[in-house]
């Protein structure tokens, strides 16, 4: 048993598909950016660092009032560069387990706090996944133990990745591709499904939207 | 030996700008202020704001400035963290060898200050207007890599010449340039050190 120490975001991209002309952790859900939700779900991890790239004042400005010791992580080649190479700055130089996460999902906390739960549990590398939602899946085969043995973006399942990994830095190798294309070469690796809104159209923004206030409700 | 730390002095260890307390003692408040305006936004040039800065405070006895920032309050959890490797920290400040003397024995490692030439209880001429850049590459001959924290525009050159650049707003947002040269921006000292830490 230990505790999570260090949880890398990766909050440089431009949210294109969304149109929002902001970054999409910027977005509000309930009054609250959505960046805010997630630090919520990360206050007992002592290391918080955030990859900023796209109009990072602002995203740096927001974070700071919500938490002062968030480490940013400067990523300026952020137009081309993928999520992969973020989490690569991310994790320079760490050397024990990360959370790995995209800032532009929404998470049910109690999912997200089961997951925390379960990484402590083990340092073994850990992947969230959901139920599949988004249009641009990337969905997962599971085999009987709930491990992961496949990803693909055309056979569709009804689970999908959902963005949120614990691995250590050393699991990752900066390069082409997506996290996911990486992971998929030490498959099969754990999963944990949790209940999680990615965050990359309007439909999804209503997807979340609903969520939010059913979880709220429930609260 | 092979990683060395170079510190900005105002508003990174010091907790309170310097220069806006010795305008407070020396009643130049307005002056101070001006000169601080034009010189954060980037208007005048770091060695042109030191020559008026130096210009109007000479005629202020050399003792009355310290006293006015003798006590002035710094960072303890950076300063913990320089005094356990004092041989591989380095402070690197704009500000004159005269007017901080007795701010540098608090700082427990060497320190790269401008220098001046004292005549009696003033001091009477600048002798070296400190570029930054100048001695982090003096410290390239000792140390493979070079980690600079800092927060105005003056630490720009440092930053050029380092191998990782952190902006660091402890008391205020670290200047914009600055930032956009950097690699981690941060605004609180427990994470500063532990990123310098983990570096």
């Amino acid at each position: 048993m230990s505790t999570v120490k260090h949880a890398v975001i990766a909050a440089a991209g431009m949210g294109t598909r969304l149109g929002l002309g902001a970054p999409k952790c910027l977005m509000e859900l309930g009054g609250i950016p959505l960046i805010a939700h997630l630090l919520g779900n990360l206050e007992k991890v002592e290391d918080v660092r955030v990859i900023t790239g796209f109009l990072e004042n602002e995203v740096m400005e927001t974070i700071s009032k919500i938490r002062k010791d968030v480490i940013f992580v400067r990523n300026p080649a952020y137009r081309s560069t993928t999520t992969l190479t973020s989490y690569m700055m991310g994790a320079a130089h760490l050397h024990s387990p990360c959370l790995f996460m995209d800032a532009d999902i929404y998470f049910n906390p109690s999912g997200f706090a089961d997951f925390i739960n379960a990484c402590e549990k083990s340092d073994e590398p850990l992947l969230a996944i959901t139920r599949t939602k988004t249009r641009d899946a990337v969905y997962v085969d599971l085999d009987e133990a709930r491990r992961i043995i496949s990803f693909s973006r055309d056979h569709v399942t009804g689970m999908e990745w959902a963005n949120l990994a614990f691995l250590s830095p050393g699991d990752l190798q900066d390069g082409p591709g997506a996290v996911f294309e990486q992971l998929a070469t030490r498959l099969p690796i754990a999963a944990l499904e949790i209940d999680s809104y990615e965050i990359d159209c309007p439909e999804d923004v209503e997807l979340a939207m609903t969520a939010y206030q059913r979880i709220n409700r429930d609260y | 030996m092979t990683t060395c730390y170079v510190f900005d002095l105002d508003g990174t260890l010091t907790k309170q700008e310097l220069l806006p307390l010795v305008a407070t003692t020396l009643d130049l408040e307005e002056e101070i202020r001006v000169l601080t305006r034009l010189t954060i936004s980037g208007q005048i040039p770091f060695r042109e704001s030191f020559r008026l800065r130096f210009a109007i405070l000479k005629a202020a006895p050399v003792d009355l400035v310290q006293k006015a920032i003798a006590n002035v309050d710094l960072d303890n959890t950076i300063l913990d963290f320089i005094r356990a490797r004092t041989e591989r920290c380095f402070v690197i400040t704009g500000n004159l060898d005269a007017w901080i003397e007795p701010i540098l024995p608090r700082l427990g490692c060497k320190v790269f200050t401008s220098t001046s030439l004292r005549e009696g209880t003033h001091v009477k001429d600048l002798q070296y207007i400190m570029h930054k850049a100048d001695k982090v590459q003096a410290l390239r001959s000792k140390f493979k890599r070079i980690v600079a924290v800092g927060d105005g525009n003056n630490d720009i050159p440092m930053f050029e010449q380092a191998d990782i650049g952190i902006a660091y707003g402890g008391i205020h947002p670290a200047a914009t340039g600055l930032m956009q040269i950097s690699d981690y921006v941060i605004n609180e000292s427990n994470s500063l050190c532990r990123l310098l830490n983990t570096l």
